[in-house]
């Protein structure tokens, strides 16, 4: 499919709406009822940084650009904070939306640009299926190591030890293996 | 009063002091919070970021679990939880997610019944005001207070089905009825940036920033939260904030739960202020 430019008006021939259904019948989400009133993007916390803010994001959705919905930063710095959803005039749930893209993008092993955002988000899965819990303190010192970054927030995390908030013991689920199987049937589950 | 009690993993670590003064209010209050019994991480946010069913299923777990332990409800003092236990509630009414989750050994009937409700909450509409007042021994007499709700205690309204998500009132209300003193502002239901502190901290210090700057333009000497997330960011980076603003805003980050403790007549001690980054000493200067 052609690049299309989303300022100008829709032209049908230039549509796919395969991406629209899928999300219609996988999410329950109606990317149609769209308005384009763009009060999603006015409330949007993080609209500042993103590359492509909500309201074309929708509209990326109606023209099935999955390329570009996969591949832009915005899907790894929204904050889920709701905003959007709640101030839709047609209740338009685009978290939802961003969830999607981005469990299809892992799927397809596009990589997020800011990758210390992903990496934080599997390294916290990975203390998830070995144990059943996250622990703060050890999370945070893996995502340093694995992003370089070996001194971030020394200074607070020692702070912070002696306010007693860092609680060095990661706790574990007795029944860990329940959890460990909700992993293989669902992240971990190879695409037959 | 008996409810399932889901402290989540921050209140076991970082927000330790959330913990405790949850548990003794309540305690005072009646309300009988029996820890879910091997209870598993909600997954906020990683889960859902990355595989909606995972999401479902980790908290679909935790519902079934209250629901062996015969209660009905359950309740959590972290917005963060709150949101995805309500979420996994909701999707449990979808016949194909709940009857998937069984054949994976996840739930069994009737895990979908079990109600979910933030902390909060459960002070609003099961205690009730009246009772919070009748416990009352010494009223807040301090510092003007900024209650601040952040995004998911209310957020999105079809899920939270509590209060106002444009302009909550619930935390206000609380905190006049222990006699203190809150202030209208903008920012009461604006994002703290959320799971971004050790991810992406920019995200925090500029969004937190945000809350901080008006809170303190609306005259507030603390704020009063409801979430251990938002406690973090707006507390631990709090230094970082002042320094890439350059401005000075020393505005201790309280838990709810912990004010209506020393207005109880619990010590702040007991109440586990001495934890908090930022001091709260005018407060307790004030409220003596």
């Amino acid at each position: 499919m052609a690049m299309v430019d989303y300022y100008r008006p829709l032209r049908l021939n230039q549509i796919d709406s395969s991406l629209q259904e899928e999300i219609k019948r996988t999410c329950g989400v109606d990317v149609e009822l769209c308005l384009e009133c763009g009060k999603c993007t006015g409330g949007c916390s993080n609209a500042h940084i993103f590359d492509l803010t909500p309201r074309k994001i929708v509209q990326l959705v109606k023209l099935g650009d999955e390329k570009r919905l996969l591949n832009m930063d915005s899907l790894w710095t929204c904050v889920s904070c709701q905003l959007c959803v709640d101030r839709c005039p047609s209740h338009i749930d685009i978290p939802r939306i961003m969830d999607y893209m981005r469990e299809k993008a892992r799927k397809k092993n596009v990589r997020a640009q800011r990758e210390s955002i992903e990496i934080f988000h599997e390294l916290m899965l990975d203390s998830i299926r070995k144990t059943g819990r996250v622990a703060e303190a050890p999370l945070a010192l893996k995502h340093n190591l694995r992003t370089r970054q070996y001194f971030k927030d020394a200074e607070l995390g020692g702070r912070m030890f002696f306010k007693g908030k860092l609680n060095p013991l990661s706790p574990k689920v007795k029944n860990v293996k329940q959890v460990k199987d909700l992993f293989a049937q669902t992240i971990d589950k190879k695409e037959g | 009063m008996a409810i399932a009690y889901y402290p989540g993993c921050s209140l076991h670590s970082m927000a330790h002091e959330y913990d405790i003064s949850a548990r003794l209010v309540s305690e005072r209050l009646g309300i009988d919070l029996r820890e879910v019994t091997d209870w598993n991480c909600c997954g906020a946010t990683a889960a859902h970021s990355l595989n909606h069913k995972l999401a479902v299923g980790l908290n679909s777990r935790n519902l079934n679990l209250v629901k062996d332990m015969k209660l009905d409800k359950i309740t959590t003092p972290c917005a963060g939880c709150f949101s995805r236990l309500k979420t996994a509630s909701l999707e449990l009414g979808d016949p194909a997610m709940r009857e998937s989750l069984q054949d994976l050994g996840i739930i069994s009937e009737g895990a979908e019944a079990v109600q979910v409700e933030h902390l909060l909450q459960v002070m609003l509409e099961e205690v009730g005001l009246d009772k919070i007042k009748q416990n009352v021994v010494k009223p807040l007499k301090g510092p003007k207070l900024a209650a601040y709700y952040g995004c998911l205690i209310t957020r999105p309204r079809a899920v939270a089905q509590f209060d106002d998500p444009e302009q909550p009132m619930a935390l206000d209300n609380l905190l006049q009825a222990l006699g203190a003193e809150t202030v209208p502002w903008s920012h009461k239901a604006e994002c703290c940036g959320g799971g971004f502190a050790a991810s992406d901290t920019a995200i925090v210090v500029d969004l937190g920033g945000q809350v901080l700057e008006a809170a303190r333009q609306a005259g507030a000497q603390a704020l009063v939260v409801a979430c251990p997330m938002c406690q973090a960011n707006l507390d631990t980076r709090q230094q970082t904030i002042e320094a890439d603003r350059g401005q000075k805003y020393g505005l201790p980050i309280i838990y709810f739960t912990q004010l209506m403790g020393l207005a109880f007549g619990f010590t702040p001690k007991q109440m586990g202020m001495q934890r908090l980054l930022v001091k709260p000493n005018q407060l307790l200067a004030l409220h003596g």
